[in-house]
Order: structure tokens, then sequence, then C-alpha cells
């Protein structure tokens, strides 16, 4: 059967792949921080990768904005949001997304699909920098993270292990990965960016309460105070943690095999091997 | 009066180039000829580049960054940074 070989996560500020071609001071660090997770991505060996991602008002904006998506067509584009940004074209495991969806929902989890969408800047930052020859398909999930209401976080660790039990359906001896997009703490043009950004970090006391969380392996901890209220106090992307929730429900999380936090971003990178 | 209306053409900026040229070259016929329309109120707040007010109207400030990223209507990323912060001071 299919299984959930482990995990990763990691940040997707639209500038990092520029600062890293560029040379620039951080991309010594950026390079050694992707670089870690995707060397446990690629010891994983997956099959095909679950990608959980927030969508910053590209896809989902004007015709409807579905709570949770997963992406059902043949493959995607990207990014449609920052032209700059290397562009690529993701396959995606359409057959195993329409399981992974009509499982769910036969299990009382009511997720939409989407069948033609561009990939933001949040999906492809990511595999620019852990699976550059974009050689692993990809099934996205759309958890709205950044479009109020957000789902509360404990909906999003349930979603996660609904698609577990998806995934473990499948009589398919496919080695899955799962990936989350997101920041812990960010703000993005709104009243709390710093006076030279139009970024900021409001709650970095949040941020490293997360990867603390993490570390000791406390995902019910982690879920139960990732409330409606600390997710706001944490930015306006702040929801974006949902994405590492819902990844966290997708196996049994002990210490991860990697995680290291980048101080001053209100983010991290992590990766878990799901048998250890 | 729909704080949508803004958001759409912030939504917009990003993706249509043609409606940025349009935008900075005859901003007010850009803005008047956008769908839905915008309100009085809102097109001034917008042709004025005041992001304070719109974000206190409701817009929403991950979509309004998006005139300072492409500096439109007299912005760019510092002055927003700027105006938005002053906003809530």
């Amino acid at each position: 059967m299919a299984r959930i070989v482990g995990a990763v996560g990691v940040p997707h500020t639209p500038h990092f792949p520029g600062i890293v071609r560029r040379g620039e001071a951080l991309a010594p660090e950026l390079e050694r921080l992707y670089g870690e997770v995707a060397g446990h991505l690629r010891d994983l060996a997956p099959d095909v990768l679950i990608v959980f991602t927030s969508d910053h008002y590209n896809t989902f904006f004007v015709e409807s904005v579905p709570i949770f998506s997963i992406g059902v067509a043949e493959s995607a584009a990207g990014p449609g949001d920052y032209r700059e940004l290397p562009a690529c074209e993701v396959a995606i495991d359409a057959e195993f997304a329409r399981r992974i969806q009509a499982h769910v929902v036969r299990a009382e989890f009511d997720v939409g699909m989407s069948q033609e969408f561009e990939l933001d800047h949040a999906v492809t930052v990511p595999l620019h920098f852990l699976t550059p020859g974009m050689e692993v398909p990809i099934v996205p999930v759309f958890v709205s993270g950044l479009m109020p209401p957000i789902p509360l976080s404990r909906r999003c660790h349930a979603l996660g292990a609904a698609i577990r039990a998806a995934v473990e359906d499948d009589p398919a001896p496919k080695r899955v990965a799962v990936l989350a997009s997101g920041s812990f703490s960010l703000e993005i043009g709104g009243p709390r960016i710093s006076a030279d950004s139009h970024t900021g970090v409001p709650d970095p006391r949040w941020a490293e309460r997360v990867v603390s969380l993490l570390a000791g392996g406390e995902v019910g901890k982690l879920v139960a105070e990732a409330g409606e209220e600390q997710l706001a106090q944490a930015g306006n992307a702040g929801g974006e943690l949902l994405d590492w929730v819902a990844m966290l429900g997708t196996f049994d999380p002990g210490a991860p095999a990697f995680l290291e936090a980048q101080p001053g971003f209100g983010h991290a990178y992590g990766a878990w091997r799901a048998d250890t | 009066m729909s704080l949508y209306a803004v958001n759409k053409v912030c939504y917009r900026v990003v993706r249509e180039p043609e409606f940025r040229r349009a935008l900075t070259e005859a901003p007010e016929e850009a803005l008047r000829a956008a769908r839905p329309a915008l309100s009085e109120e809102e097109l001034a707040a917008l042709l004025a580049g005041d992001v304070g007010r719109l974000s206190r109207m409701g817009a929403n400030n991950f979509l309004l960054h998006q005139l300072g990223r492409f500096r439109l209507l007299g912005l760019d990323l510092p002055t927003y940074a700027e105006r938005i912060r002053a906003a809530y001071r």
C-alpha cells in the first residue's frame, strides 16, 4: 500500500531565489538551510509529494474561496504572481489527487477540487530549492490560511489525518512525502511591517514557541495553542502555520530529523522521517 | 460601496501588465473603467495613493501592498510602508 515516508516544512519568501542567484550575503545560509531539507527529502525517495500551501489571493479570490481544495489537473505552471522568479511547469499526480479527494469527501471532509489553476510562489519557491528538476509529481492541497475566515487549527490537523488514511487506502506501493510551505509569524503589507520593508515579524516569541513545540514533537499542544487569536497576532500571514499543522497530521511526528529556525524571519526549516 | 472593488484593483495589478500600464498613464480613467465600480471615496483615496485610509476603510493589506510593489499611484514600497504604519500609529 501507499504510505507516508516523511515530511518537510520550509518558508517560501519570494526574494530568496534572487538572493541566492545574485550571491548576496544571506545566500550561503539559505543554501545550507534549504539544502539540509532537500537532502532529507532526497533520502525519502518519494514517488509523489503532497504539498500543503496557502493561496496568496492569486488562484482563489474572484470566483470562489474554498477553505480546502485539492488540485487535480495533470500539471500546473507558476509562479503567476512573481514573474521575475524562475518559471516552472510541475507535474501533478492527478489520479492520486482525485483518489485522495474522493476518499476524504467520503470520510466527511468537504474538500473541493481545482482542475485548472496556476501555482503561486508559495509552491514554486520551495520546489525551486528542494526539487529543482521538478522530477517528483505533486498533489497540491490548498488550505485557506491567509484570507479570513481561516480554518481552525484542529480542523487542519484532522485534514492531514484524513489524507493519511486516503494515502494508506491506495493499494499501489507508493512512497509519499509531504511538504508544508509557510511562515509562523509574518505580516505582509499591514501596519505591523518594519519601517524598511513591506514585511514584518509581529510575534517572534510565537515563532520561537512553534519551533520549540516542533522540536519536542508536541503536536497536540501546538494545535491547541494555535488558536484563531494567536494566528492573527502572528500576522496577516500567520495562518500559514496551518499548512504545517496539516502536514503534521499526515504521520506520527516524533523528534524532527532536522529543524532550524532562521533568526529574525519568523520561520523555520524542518524534516521528519515517518519511521523514526 | 464595497471594498471588494479596491481589492479587485490590487488583484488585477499583479496579473495584468496592461492594467498596470493604464494605471501609470491615465490612472483616473483606468480606475473609472474598473469593475465592479469604485465609489468616489475609494477612487479619491486610490488616486492619492492613500493606502492608510484604504486600509482603515477595510481594504485588504496584503493586496494593497501590491500597489507599492508595482510602483503605482505615486507609491513605492518605502512610501507604502510609511503610509500604512502612520495610519495605525
